[in-house]
């Protein structure tokens, strides 16, 4: 027996995951695993590197961030906001590094598959796959508080990255309710960034 | 490029958008709103036990507008029950009644705890023959899921990566684990519920335990089982108390069966049984008797 389709399918997911992987990072915390961010801009405003990740996951002012190739670099928290549970963190950039790209349109649909990088326990770059479950009609202008994925996730995808089948961020992971997913939409993302990111450089 | 897995995505997503087209709210209860199909024009199906009242009922179509709707019957020993919706034009349900499940098919099941579509997949993980819910219901086939169960996932259809729907779905038959009510228990209920208002059961009004003959008394009596039922209540004024059955009476056979489960009681007494003699056979007082039972109908269970 052959399975054409299968086969196929598996070998595109271990891309996706590949080049998803490439713009999550580990962060840590006084030595100790916290979380997962977002490459949110690795190419660099003055050789400084953005990343995006949960409040919750950073609770001081500074971080190590570890690339996906090993590398691990000081970072400090230049925006935090509570509330949205969203936090910033710049670093020196080496190099220039691929950065996450946001999925502004089509509009998310239920059912489509979804894929959610983190590192459960610290294991580096854990993928899993599901779909959305639920897309919350946005309110005047305001894209919706939470994205909803029947994705299964573990401590450390915290604040890490859900995509699209493209590899496009569709959401940034914060926690499980009932077991289902919750990100923060990836336009939310986009929308806190520019504002809160404007006052830090300014 | 990702062709295959894309494809997968989109092929999942339209399965959902045609599938959900059917897939209203139901708000008979206090908490959130649980789902329900339109199954055939006008006629949804959603499980009893989301529906905690007879009256003010209304549903939420995929549309976002809100229509009254009346209970046509409930059925809880299947867990089913049907409401009319009047004059309004959202799609019916595209079923698929043949080609059962298989196991490890992908599926994916819907729900509407409110105005957005909800939906969580998983894989068929059992698929059995017919069964019968501690309540008596006839199901024909066990299809057991495994994927996550969510707030108002009952009443919500499980379909197909077609978009097809293989049953009802429910949380509440089998203690909080998933499972399936195939198209065609659905089918078979709705169209007496349509009919009647509820489902004929035929009744004896007798409650049984297990027992172990003692091997003397086997050999004695000559009895080709070594366990039987002991009646250990009987209704009073009930049909087998009518009849003649004492409690302390020892249940061999009923319609010419061995009888070693209360099961297998249940399975002697469809809706077709009822004011129809059945030969039985106890044990009493250490001889073998035969007496004849009419099952009654089953008083309605308001359990709700």
């Amino acid at each position: 027996m052959t399975a054409p389709v299968t086969a196929g399918l598996a070998r595109e997911l271990a891309a996706a995951v590949d080049q998803l992987r490439r713009v999550t990072v580990q962060v840590r915390t006084r030595g100790a695993a916290t979380g997962a961010g977002v490459l949110w801009d690795g190419g660099g405003s003055e050789g400084r590197g953005l990343v995006i990740t949960n409040a919750h996951v950073v609770r001081g002012d500074q971080a190590t961030i570890e690339l996906s190739d090993g590398t691990g670099t000081r970072a400090r928290v230049v925006a935090r906001d509570v509330k949205r549970d969203l936090a910033a963190l710049e670093f020196e950039l080496c190099r220039e590094l691929v950065s996450a790209v946001v999925r502004d349109s089509p509009p998310l649909r239920v059912g489509e598959v979804v894929i959610a990088i983190g590192h459960p326990g610290g294991l580096g770059g854990a993928a899993t796959l599901g779909i959305v479950h639920r897309v919350e009609n946005a309110g005047e202008g305001r894209p919706p508080r939470w994205l909803r994925a029947d994705v299964r996730l573990a401590p450390g995808f915290s604040g890490g990255p859900l995509a699209d089948t493209t590899g496009r961020l569709v959401g940034v992971n914060t926690m499980m309710q009932g077991g289902l997913a919750l990100a923060i939409p990836a336009v939310a993302v986009e929308a806190w960034v520019r504002r809160s990111h404007a006052l830090v450089v300014s | 490029m990702s062709a295959v897995l894309q494809s997968l995505s989109t092929e999942l997503a339209d399965a959902v958008e045609s599938a959900g087209r059917a897939v209203v709210a139901i708000h008979a209860r206090r908490r959130i709103p649980a789902s329900g199909v339109h199954w055939r024009p006008g006629v949804v199906v959603a499980t009893h036990h989301t529906i905690s009242r007879d009256e003010n009922i209304t549903v939420t179509l995929p549309d976002g507008t809100t229509a009254p709707a009346s209970l046509a019957g409930r059925d809880p020993s299947t867990d089913l029950a049907v409401l009319k919706l009047a004059g309004q034009s959202i799609p019916t349900a595209s079923l698929r009644p043949d080609a059962p499940p298989r196991v490890g098919e992908l599926v994916i099941a819907l729900g509407r705890p409110g105005p957005s579509l909800t939906a969580s997949w998983g894989v068929v993980s059992g698929v059995d023959g017919p069964w019968r819910t501690w309540q008596g219901g006839e199901i024909d086939s066990l299809l057991r899921l495994d994927l996550a169960i969510y707030d108002g996932f009952s009443g919500g259809p499980l379909i197909d990566a077609a978009g097809r729907v293989l049953g009802i779905n429910t949380s509440a038959l089998a203690r909080g684990i998933p499972v399936t009510i195939p198209v065609a228990t659905v089918e078979r209920v709705v169209t007496e519920l349509l009919e009647r208002g509820t489902i004929r059961r035929a009744y004896l009004g007798i409650g049984t335990q297990p027992v172990r003959v003692p091997e003397s008394l086997a050999r004695r009596l000559d009895l080709k089982g070594e366990v039987a039922l002991l009646i250990v209540s009987l209704e009073p004024g009930g049909p087998a108390d009518r009849d003649g059955l004492l409690l302390g009476d020892v249940l061999l056979e009923l319609g010419g069966a061995a009888v070693s489960d209360p099961v297998d009681v249940l399975a002697k007494l469809g809706g077709d049984r009822v004011g129809k003699p059945l030969a039985v056979r106890v044990i009493r007082g250490g001889q073998v008797k035969t007496l004849q039972v009419t099952p009654g109908e089953r008083p309605m269970s308001r359990a709700a």
